[in-house]
């Protein structure tokens, strides 16, 4: 019974499961180690570093903790939502890197809906709830796309994600936002016009920008196990994905219908990764300003592998880099650029694929224990399994 | 270029400087993918390489030591990918996404610890300045090939590269294994090939091709690092090696095509007029993208990589 439980709870029902968990684990610290020498070799103090970053990135209690706790979450939402993105295709075999293109799609409808006329003056619970329908029905259409080019053309989904996100771009910010969608100059707002009321997310922090971005977003997090790990259509996905290499025979002959499953997956995805669009949007910036810094769907990748593309574990990695990118700000005061919290996230990302060599030496090293303690032949696989 | 050379030519030339770091970036996807490595960690390679050629040109005064800094980063993070993927058959697309993400850190990093600048680098010395360029006067005045008589250096070797990479992929002994490798592993493995050592070779040789493409945008169309590079070249290159079905000669087509793409937008842009003024920017600069997409639909059709491709190879027992 313990090991059903475990197996349904994790996923994993293999030898050493825990180490699920204590890869990721691993790999941060060690990313940190090596942070830690890149900082101190360009002649800066690692410790300040990591004590101001640390200090503000609103995981752990310190000075103006509500505040930078919640902007931690502001922040992590977003990576979930890419992440969670990545994660579903992922799961689903599909290897998607247009969350970005995704994201935007779901900002600039969030704020088209946010302040075009008939929906403005509309309850705020009704107007939401249209914001986020359109939101999800657009980043959805614009990751079926892709889903459904490799359905029925075989065109390998990497590449028309990549096409998708730069057409995205260029259509989103070289034309609606300077054109149709422009605000008018005698108010003089540059971007689009402000969402109105209405369409801005209640607070739930009193004093602090914290929305309900946060909540909604747990409850996507929840669905998503529950899709995949809870329903016939999640086995299917995740049957798609363990057979990839074998061109998904298996599923295919068991009568999965394959390729509405892709185009599907990638609808799903697309619509997760646009809720992180109308997240920033009707939360944080009220607008589709004319210079969107972008960039949350590829670090959306990097949170769904330091996941282990569970949503457990994207939800966790997402406020993880949220923590580090809230305090980013704060690293500048010890001359770091704030970039600084890419390279922790790249070396945990790199980690993670040598997870082979983690797992090698973490288990040499708990056998050499077991071995000095029980003095038994340890019988642990190493890095074959 | 005082002589007036026809907008044909020019247009030419434009296109080929366009298309020298999309190519590179290609090849290096044609070179690490034939040998069963998916390497997405091309725009990282050149990102670091980019900066990497500029420092060194830079400090030494000479594009050519910049050229060597570069190609010394791009096999670094050639042998890193390698070490990840091959040898502890670590997830390929995890290694690459951790490369990207580091190079935007690292390279933000180094530009404001090297240089003092954020956002872009001083100038360097390049290989786009006149006396650096390879010139072939006597082609001056004829048309299209007018276009070969003022290329950068950087535009030749991505040339020679393609033809250099199309040899060894299908005349040699060694090309043969690259693909044996990419194809099925364990077949080569039975035949005595050490596909490690091939995997090896062909993802390092692929980071140094990646790298080349890098410096294209900092020592040979600009002179100088701006933060935004490579503004998705890297990937742009990817797309291109599939496009291209894996072959170097049809990455050459495909960058070319995708450069040229560019150039029309940018003719369109500036002689258009009547309905053409009408159409938004955003559409132009989308064109390219969309081009791929419909091209891939109707003319390519279905891309096929490699059997063995991206699959961590273990040997067995």
């Amino acid at each position: 019974m313990k090991n059903v439980l475990k197996g349904i709870v994790f996923g994993h029902r293999e030898r050493n499961w825990w180490l699920t968990f204590v890869v990721p684990i691993v790999s941060i610290i060690i990313a940190l180690l090596v942070g830690a020498i890149f900082i101190w070799s360009t002649g800066r103090s690692p410790i300040l570093a990591y004590k101001l970053m640390f200090g503000a990135s609103g995981l752990f209690p310190g000075p103006y903790f509500k505040n930078h706790f919640a902007e931690m979450l502001l922040a992590s939402s977003m990576y979930i939502s890419t992440g969670l993105a990545f994660a579903i295709a992922a799961k689903g075999g599909l290897f998607s890197i247009g969350a970005e293109g995704q994201f935007l799609v779901g900002g600039i409808v969030a704020a088209y809906f946010g302040y075009a006329k008939p929906f403005a003056n509309m309850p705020k619970p009704i107007h939401l709830t249209i914001i986020f329908i359109m939101v999800m029905l657009a980043g959805g259409i614009w990751g079926a796309i892709a889903g459904w080019l490799k359905a029925k053309n075989g065109i390998h989904e990497v590449i028309t994600t990549i096409m998708l996100n730069w057409i995205a771009i260029y259509l989103i910010e070289d034309w609606l936002v300077i054109g149709p969608m422009k605000a008018n100059v005698q108010t003089g707002v540059s971007g689009t016009p402000y969402v109105s009321e209405t369409a801005k997310l209640p607070i739930i922090l009193h004093g602090t920008r914290l929305n309900i971005s946060i909540i909604i977003i747990i409850v996507v997090a929840y669905l998503t196990w529950f899709m995949l790990y809870r329903t016939t259509f999640g086995f299917e996905i995740r049957a798609m994905g363990y057979t990839l290499i074998y061109n998904m025979e298996a599923p295919k002959a068991a009568g999965v219908k394959v390729e509405r499953r892709v185009v599907q997956t990638m609808f799903i995805s697309g619509a997760v990764a646009a809720l992180g669009g109308a997240f920033i949007i009707l939360g944080i910036l009220f607008q589709f300003p004319p210079v969107f810094e972008g960039g949350y769907g590829f670090d959306g990748i990097a949170v769904s592998l330091i996941g282990q593309n569970e949503p457990l574990g994207v939800f966790l990695a997402g406020m993880l880099i949220g923590g580090l990118r809230t305090g980013a700000t704060a690293v500048q005061l010890a001359h770091i650029p704030k970039t600084f919290p890419s390279i922790i996230e790249g070396l945990i990302v790199a980690f993670i694929a040598l997870q082979e060599l983690v797992r090698y030496l973490i288990l040499k090293l708990v056998n050499a224990n077991r071995k000095k303690h029980l003095e038994k032949p340890a019988t642990g696989g190493a890095a074959n399994e | 270029m005082n002589n007036s050379p026809n907008l044909l030519n020019l247009s030419i030339a434009q296109t080929l400087d366009f298309a020298a770091p999309i190519l590179f970036a290609a090849l290096g996807g044609v070179m690490s993918e034939n040998a069963g490595v998916v390497n997405i960690a091309l725009e990282g390679i050149m990102r670091f390489s980019a900066f990497f050629g500029v420092w060194g040109a830079f400090v030494s005064k000479s594009p050519w030591i910049g050229l060597l800094w570069g190609i010394a980063i791009g096999i670094v993070l050639g042998a890193l990918h390698a070490y990840i993927t091959v040898k502890w058959a670590g997830d390929q697309i995890v290694s690459g996404v951790a490369i990207n993400v580091m190079s935007m850190g690292i390279i933000t990093y180094l530009l404001e610890f090297v240089f003092k600048t954020t956002g872009y680098s001083p100038p360097a010395p390049y290989f786009g300045s006149n006396n650096m360029r390879v010139h072939f006067t006597f082609l001056k005045n004829i048309p299209v090939l007018g276009a070969f008589s003022n290329l950068t250096i950087i535009v030749w070797l991505a040339l020679i590269s393609t033809a250099v990479v199309h040899f060894v992929l299908y005349h040699t002994v060694l090309g043969l294994r690259i693909r044996s490798v990419g194809e099925n592993p364990h077949a080569a493995e039975t035949l005595g090939v050490n596909v490690f050592k091939i995997k090896w070779l062909a993802v390092i040789w692929g980071s140094i091709f990646a790298a080349m493409g890098g410096m294209a945008l900092s020592l040979g169309t600009l002179s100088s690092f701006t933060n935004a590079m490579p503004m998705g070249k890297g990937f742009i290159g990817l797309a291109a090696m599939i496009f291209g079905k894996w072959t170097p000669v049809g990455a050459l087509i495909a960058s070319l095509l995708f450069a040229s793409a560019q150039i029309v937008q940018l003719l369109l842009q500036s002689s258009a007029s009547g309905i053409a003024k009408q159409i938004p920017l955003g559409f132009y600069l989308a064109l390219p993208y969309l081009l791929t997409i419909g091209a891939l639909i109707g003319v390519v059709g279905r891309a096929i990589p490699p059997a063995a491709d991206g699959i961590p190879y273990k040997k067995e027992g």
